[in-house]
């Protein structure tokens, strides 16, 4: 039954790729796309855009959606509270607030995504050294922490464009701060990749210490599961996911905090078919969302961030106030 | 064999109990006693190896505890508890499956048919086998204690420890969860169980182990361990004795 459904979600996500794939800036013909698809060495405009321009952004969407999905259910699940996303690493807000002041000093932009990556990972090594307590980490102290030093970051983001003496500075870090995948491309991807790489093995290691901790810190030691290392684990695994996701697309809110509910009615609490369902809804609501925001106020474009948080909202108003039904 | 050799237990080094020498034989069923607070769950935790002791050693078979690692640890003990947890979209079968954790290496996800049988003799036993597809959220407590009890039975151990599992329930789902742990030792497991109830611990347990005053008062069979003057000072409450035919039972003197 599980395995239909998880069956069921790898269709919707290859539909929404091709959905994605079709829709941009210019107007080509499902079957000139189709044919590029099935003809990648062809030396023509429509293999170039789709290869190099639209395919990079939808596989990238995709990407960062599942990444977002896998590392909010992980956190979801490790603190037992449905209201937590991977953000709560401190990832996002360290990550933007490298950039902004990035920004005012004037790096140039290719430079941006790999310092955000990188003082991503150290706010998420900071947040984690607060909730650290004895061999393990403490589940409220995290929640504080993260909420805590979230709020700092968002202060020095605010002072940064509040200081910054040009438009255009600030506006780059309000781009930024909104998300897009505009512009990215396969060597962004080829950066991002062993990162993502790493937080999903790691996932995957978690998986049968996450379930058991299913019922609680206490009976998962009971029953053999070192809790302390794999606390570690996830919270790394999230810190990886969350930070090449960052540095991948900007801010995208939402996916980490919804898409791990709707996976969990979909196919239950068991992390071995909840990541991976949570995976594929995000990768799909993530490419469907920027294909949206490509066209619907094409030429120019939607923030994907903006464009999420206006759908991601009442969905999870919706989720959260019906009571949960397994499936 | 469980070999308790001059332990103390404490929390942040504050010792609560020191001088612990107990051996307790496979097959038996021992209750732990005492007042709140006196070290009971702390020495269950410390005998699962999820509690450091502060002095002395704790052997498994002649094997010291800290010499296993927290898998092999698991397969041959299992601790049963009673706090509530939060759990959503699990059911009682899910929960039982939990108990299997440390017979798989951690790549091997899937049940096996070994998870199978072990599932379904622990349900059986605590008579929830129609009950194996409901949420967990929707049982009585005495059906949660009966679900926390499968789940140890699951992890398939000869050693059952468990705090408190009869508090919060009725007279008769009590009565029936000491009958299957008395069977359950009768089968061959030891049952370590911190009760609260002086005459279910004398009518259903092998011996007794009293707590109290930061050491052990006692370890014995029920005919020693009740005598008013030892509960007296454990608890510190006057209590009168009466022989029944089932044995002694104590009745604890009413406070005006």
């Amino acid at each position: 039954m599980v395995s239909l459904r998880l069956l069921g979600l790898l269709l919707l996500l290859a539909l929404s790729l091709l959905v994605s794939l079709l829709v941009g800036g210019s107007t080509i013909t499902p079957d000139a796309i189709l044919r590029s698809l099935l003809q990648p060495g062809a030396h023509d405009d429509v293999t170039t855009i789709v290869w190099q321009l639209r395919m990079p952004r939808v596989v990238i969407a995709a990407i960062v959606g599942a990444a977002l999905a896998i590392g909010g259910a992980l956190l979801q699940g490790m603190l037992r509270n449905p209201l937590v996303d991977p953000y709560l690493t401190g990832v996002s807000a360290g990550a933007a607030a490298a950039i902004a002041i990035a920004v005012l000093a004037g790096i140039a932009a290719p430079y941006l995504p790999a310092l955000g990556f990188v003082a991503g990972l150290l706010t998420a090594v900071l947040v984690a050294a607060l909730a650290r307590r004895g061999s393990g980490l403490d589940s409220n102290r995290l929640i504080l922490a993260g909420i805590s030093v979230s709020a700092l970051f968002s202060a020095v983001i605010t002072f940064a464009i509040v200081r910054s003496n040009s438009l255009s500075s600030a506006q780059s870090i309000l781009a930024w701060l909104a998300g897009s995948i505009a512009g990215r491309g396969w060597r962004d991807l080829l950066f991002a990749l062993p990162y993502l790489a790493i937080g999903v093995a790691l996932a995957l290691l978690a998986v049968p210490a996450l379930d058991a901790m299913r019922v609680g810190d206490v009976r998962a030691r009971a029953v053999g599961v070192n809790v302390d290392r794999a606390q570690w684990i996830i919270l790394a695994s999230t810190s990886f996911l969350a930070a090449a996701a960052v540095a991948l697309a900007g801010m995208i809110g939402f996916i980490g905090l919804i898409v791990p509910h709707v996976a969990r009615r979909i196919v239950g609490s068991s992390a071995r078919a909840l990541l991976p369902a949570s995976a594929l809804c995000g990768a799909a609501l993530c490419a469907l969302a920027d294909a949206v925001a490509r066209s619907i106020v094409a030429p120019s474009e939607l923030p994907i961030g903006v464009l999420l948080a206006f759908i991601g909202v009442p969905a999870f108003l919706y989720l959260y106030l019906h009571q949960e039904r397994p499936a | 064999m469980i070999a308790l050799d001059g332990v103390a237990i404490g929390v942040a080094q504050r010792t609560l109990v020191s001088d612990i020498e107990a051996h307790i034989e496979p097959g038996e069923f021992v209750a732990v006693l005492g007042p709140n607070g006196v070290g009971k769950t702390t020495l269950l935790r410390a005998i699962c190896g999820m509690r450091p002791v502060l002095h002395g050693a704790i052997a498994l078979d002649g094997t010291p505890l800290r010499a296993l690692s927290p898998n092999a640890r698991a397969r041959a003990i299992a601790f049963v508890t009673s706090d509530d947890a939060m759990i959503e979209t699990l059911r009682v079968r899910d929960v039982v499956a939990i108990g299997r954790y440390p017979h798989h290496p951690w790549w091997e996800w899937r049940e096996n048919a070994d998870d199978d049988a072990a599932i379904e003799r622990a349900l059986r036993a605590v008579h929830l086998v129609a009950e194996a597809q409901r949420l967990f959220t929707t049982l009585s407590s005495g059906e949660r204690q009966r679900v926390w009890i499968a789940m140890g039975l699951a992890q398939d151990t000869p050693v059952l420890l468990l705090d408190e599992p009869t508090s919060h329930l009725d007279v008769r789902v009590a009565h029936e969860i000491l009958a299957l742990l008395r069977a359950l030792a009768r089968e061959g497991r030891t049952v370590l169980c911190v009760l609260h109830d002086l005459n279910d611990a004398a009518a259903y347990a092998d011996r007794l182990m009293l707590l109290g005053c930061e050491r052990m008062l006692a370890f014995d069979v029920a005919d020693r361990v009740l005598a008013p003057a030892l509960i007296e000072r454990a608890y510190g409450i006057a209590v009168s004795r009466v022989e029944t035919p089932d044995g002694p039972r104590v009745f604890a003197a009413m406070q005006t």
